[in-house]
């Protein structure tokens, strides 16, 4: 974290797309910064005669803090489940960094360094903090069946390294509870810090969050804001679905919304709060406050 | 089977991990570290196991402890399907046949000794993780153990039918083990003491042979092998999204559970110098189950205490002769209800053997997320007029 990274620079950079300077109204969408990371091309998912997603494209730059909105049954976690390969697209394609995803398992996706969190928090139940955050290391981790049984000094560097990695996930999240505990014996909001930082231990380049701020209080949405833009500027770009307008707005540099599956708009949160299709859909009906 | 092997295409490593700043509690010193404890505790147990025949040593109870050692073998492999990998499977003693058959036919038909008939014993224990494990493993929960049973019932047929293995009598003298031209059967006087009968140098075998099994399963439990399983016992999807091949890593708890259930195969043949199908009857699949769920699945100490319990207490309630099996039962319904998790669970830790430092205060915590707070910029919205 202390040596710059080339994308952190960039991202440094990049400032001026935040929202807080971006209020000046403006009629074209951002122009994209970074590479090409992800690239959503007219993505149709159907379950029977239900389609949950209606054509949906995107892209993601990299060091990217994009949002997917819609009202409940919009097929954001369909669209989700799609590109992380938890689903197959009934047409359309997913690129990412120039692979088509589409017929590949989850983890191998995840390998390529594409992360997600899920929507109810899906944490390894009977292992300790620190084993779920191990775990995700699983695919870089040079240790085989031989080392592990004779317990080879390969080994022991293994999993000393992957043990201080995990350590070091866990701290930058902020999590601040026993490490060895069981992750049920944990209150909810630090449950949700340990499936980020077992997230980011996979090293993601896109992170995708399935209603992080969900279930939690106005000050855990404070904290969750300012670690989404702490792993922004590890350069990791991030797409999210959420519900609380307050956090999407105050967050992302573009929000894409769906609606029955098909996307209605995608712009800059000034351009979303604007447009007339979107306060139609959801704003209009959801917006109380 | 393309998924098997999984690409090995990789966009290089953008992050890399932050090195931890916040200050952990220290492990236990010296023999209070949970592991070294452990370890020391199971070493104890080990050499009293080597020592019983110089004390106090009937056929008898050497016969019956050789037989619960081999048990123990059983349910370590069968934890590792059942209680890492989380896979309920009603069929093991199939690879238990397998090794068994496969070493008693090599060794009655061809004349190989025992150590010899171990790599093909190996080879086909995994050969028939695969048949067995490809095919279901994409079954799951109560699928898989219903087809689990199918197959294990499969393999005691046909051992019940094929000429090769002897029908339903079996295989008869299957050779024992033999170095350099001196066998077993031979007797031999060390230190003294005079080892006239094999029984003796089998329970020497499998001290060693069920001590291995033991360490290998719970250092494999443990390592990174040990996590993947575990992760797709508790949540399957959560496990391939961190890049855990879930097919792949459920199939190798098959193939070693496989490799240790023919391993122990090999001994139980060699040690009755029999075979024969009723031995692999359902019955004792499910014993072996009986043994991992009531020690506590995916707990070491626990399915070796299960293991003993399963074999021991049959013989220990000789006495109540018709009543024998009836007890047995009520003891394990107990058993369940006073400790539905096994009688040591497995993350059960003694108590003397916890941290003492305590962790963050609550207070500290929120200390700490309120500054982070403080660097996040006010919302636009609220500086326009």
């Amino acid at each position: 974290m202390s040596e710059k990274t080339e994308e952190s620079e960039k991202t440094e950079g990049r400032q001026v797309a935040l929202p807080g300077s971006t209020d000046a109204p403006t009629a074209v969408p951002l122009p994209p910064k970074g590479d090409l990371l992800l690239s959503v091309k007219d993505m149709h998912v159907q379950f029977g005669g239900v389609k949950a997603v209606d054509g949906l494209s995107f892209d993601v730059h990299e060091g990217e803090i994009i949002s997917v909105i819609g009202p409940n049954g919009a097929g954001k976690t369909s669209a989700f489940n799609c590109i992380t390969g938890f689903y197959r697209p009934s047409k359309g394609s997913v690129l990412f960094a120039g692979r088509n995803l589409t017929r590949m398992r989850p983890s191998n996706i995840t390998k390529l360094g594409m992360a997600r969190t899920f929507q109810n928090v899906r944490l390894f139940k009977d292992m300790s903090v620190l084993e779920n955050v191990k775990t995700a290391m699983h695919s870089r981790l040079k240790e085989n069946v031989l080392d592990t049984l004779l317990h080879t000094p390969r080994y022991h560097r293994a999993e000393r390294q992957c043990t201080l990695d995990a350590q070091g996930w866990l701290d930058f999240v902020g999590f601040g509870g026993d490490e060895e505990h069981l992750v049920t014996q944990l209150p909810y909001g630090e449950q949700r810090r340990v499936e980020i930082a077992r997230a980011l231990a996979t090293k993601p380049r896109l992170l995708l969050l399935d209603e992080p701020g969900a279930g939690l209080n106005h000050s855990e949405k404070q904290a969750l804001i300012a670690l989404i833009r702490k792993i922004r500027e590890l350069g990791v770009g991030i797409v999210l679905i959420e519900h609380d307008m307050g956090l999407v707005m105050e967050v992302s540099e573009r929000i894409v919304v769906l609606n029955y599956g098909k996307e209605i708009a995608d712009g800059t949160p000034h351009q979303i709060k604007n447009d007339p299709k979107v306060i139609e859909a959801y704003l209009g009906a959801e917006d109380d406050d | 089977m393309a998924s098997l092997f999984g690409s090995r295409d990789r966009i290089d490593d953008l992050l890399t991990a932050p090195a931890p700043f916040v200050k952990r509690p220290e492990q236990n010193k010296g023999l209070l570290h949970p592991q070294r404890f452990m370890n020391m505790f199971g070493l104890i147990v080990f050499i009293a196991a080597m020592v019983l025949p110089f004390i106090s040593a009937t056929p008898y109870i050497i016969s019956i402890l050789t037989s619960a050692l081999i048990y123990v073998m059983l349910a370590m492999g069968l934890n590792v399907v059942v209680g890492y990998a989380g896979l309920l499977d009603l069929g093991y003693v199939a690879f238990f046949a397998v090794g068994a058959y496969t070493s008693g036919i090599l060794s009655t038909r061809l004349g190989w000794s025992v150590f010899e008939t171990i790599p093909v014993v190996l080879l086909a224990c995994v050969a028939a993780g695969i048949i067995i494990g490809g095919p279901t493993l994409r079954l799951r929960t109560d699928y898989l153990a219903i087809v689990t049973l199918g197959f294990g019932e499969i393999v005691r047929l046909t051992a019940n039918n094929l000429a090769i293995t002897g029908g339903p009598s079996g295989i008869h003298g299957i050779r024992t083990f033999s170095f350099f031209g001196w066998s077993f059967a031979d007797g031999a006087t060390l230190f003294g003491i005079d080892f006239n009968s094999k029984v003796l140098f089998y329970y020497f075998v499998l001290i060693v042979a069920g001590g291995l099994a033991v360490i290998g399963a719970a250092r494999l439990g443990k390592g990174k092998l040990g996590r993947a399983w575990k992760s797709v016992r508790d949540d399957e999807d959560a496990a391939e999204a961190m890049g855990i091949n879930t097919y792949r890593v459920k199939l190798s708890a098959y193939i070693i559970g496989a490799i240790w259930g023919g391993l122990a195969g090999v001994l139980m043949g060699s040690h009755l110098t029999a075979v024969s199908p009723t031995s692999f009857e359902f019955l004792y699949s499910a014993l072996v189950l009986m043994a991992v769920v009531l020690g506590g699945m995916g707990s070491t100490p626990g399915v070796i205490i299960g293991a003993l319990f399963i074999s021991l207490a049959p013989e220990l309630l000789r006495d109540f002769a018709d009543w024998r099996y009836l007890i047995f039962g009520v003891l394990m319904v107990i058993t369940m209800i006073f400790r539905p998790k096994g009688v040591w669970p497995a993350n059960a830790m003694l108590p003397w053997l916890h941290r003492r430092s305590p962790m963050r205060s609550a207070a500290e915590r929120d200390e700490s997320d309120e500054a982070v707070v403080v660097t996040v910029p006010e919302p636009p919205e609220e500086r326009r007029p």
